[in-house]
């Protein structure tokens, strides 16, 4: 295997354990947590294919850099509206927080 | 890859490993955190191995100092008490939905990266910091200055959103 190989396996790695998470948590904390773990396979796998084939290394890292930003403003959102909901619902269990209107 | 290379680089992949395990089983969302952590250390390491150390601090940085600490203060202001969200174990049902749609995603992506890899070089290119702030300030600079804009837009929305007026409890 190449190394590139070895390393998109990874990636993909990280991809799958956050699919799992966000598909078999029961709180809102956690699926954010499964959200961080893909979102570092993504960094992962443009790095690793920047780095190891022809393209433009400097646009591999600094888009990683973008993404690595866009995950701490998607981080910061989500905490600020799952402490909203915190306070309006009393739990951020996913089974509870189910309406829209009551 | 080299002898010492291959080695660190399947430490890593075991800390990965390991971390993301614990980071999407735990029933304890502080240890989950912890495993959460790791991970990113072992993706820090990576990095290291792919000859971008910079990244490799970025991650530290942004994930393990800002991100990590953000979702500790997650889970302490969301009252997720001792037992946890996650104590009781999900429904099977939930957990064969989960590993089919891991297998489905899983299954088709292996088969291409395994069937369909591209040419790769065995080492990893050299940037340097210099060319990464030219890059940053000159091809890129739209992008870097968007950035900037999410953020503080993010950061306000967020201080908006959890806003509570003093003695209005």
């Amino acid at each position: 295997m190449s190394p590139l190989t070895m390393y998109q396996l990874v990636a993909l790695l990280l991809l799958c354990l956050g699919l799992f998470g966000i598909a078999q948590r029961r709180s809102l904390v956690g699926m954010l947590i499964s959200v961080e773990l893909m979102l570092n396979g993504a960094g992962l796998s443009i790095v690793a294919a920047s780095q190891l084939t022809e393209a433009d290394a400097v646009l591999g890292q600094l888009g990683t850099l973008l993404v690595m930003g866009l995950a701490a403003a998607e981080a910061t959102l989500a905490l600020s509206i799952i402490v909203v909901v915190a306070k309006r619902f009393g739990t951020t269990k996913t089974r509870e927080v189910s309406t829209l209107k009551d | 890859m080299e002898l010492m290379a291959k080695i660190a680089f399947w430490i890593y992949a075991l800390i990965i490993l390991g971390g993301g395990i614990v980071a999407v089983g735990s029933s304890s969302l502080v240890r989950a955190l912890m495993g959460l952590i790791s991970t990113l250390v072992g993706v820090a390491g990576m990095y290291m191995l792919l000859g971008t150390p910079f990244m490799a601090f970025m991650q530290l940085l942004i994930y393990v100092g800002a991100v990590a600490v953000l979702i500790f203060f997650a889970v302490m202001l969301t009252d997720a008490h001792g037992r946890g969200d996650e104590s009781e174990p999900a429904p099977i049902r939930q957990h064969l939905f989960a590993l089919g749609a891991v297998m489905a995603v899983g299954g088709v992506l292996s088969w291409l990266i395994m069937n369909r890899p591209p040419a790769s070089s065995l080492v990893p290119a050299e940037v340097s910091i210099e060319q990464l702030g030219h890059g940053l300030l000159e091809s890129y600079f739209l992008a870097f200055e968007l950035i900037s804009v999410v953020l503080l837009v993010a950061m306000s929305g967020a201080v908006l959103l959890a806003w509570e007026k003093r003695g209005k409890k």
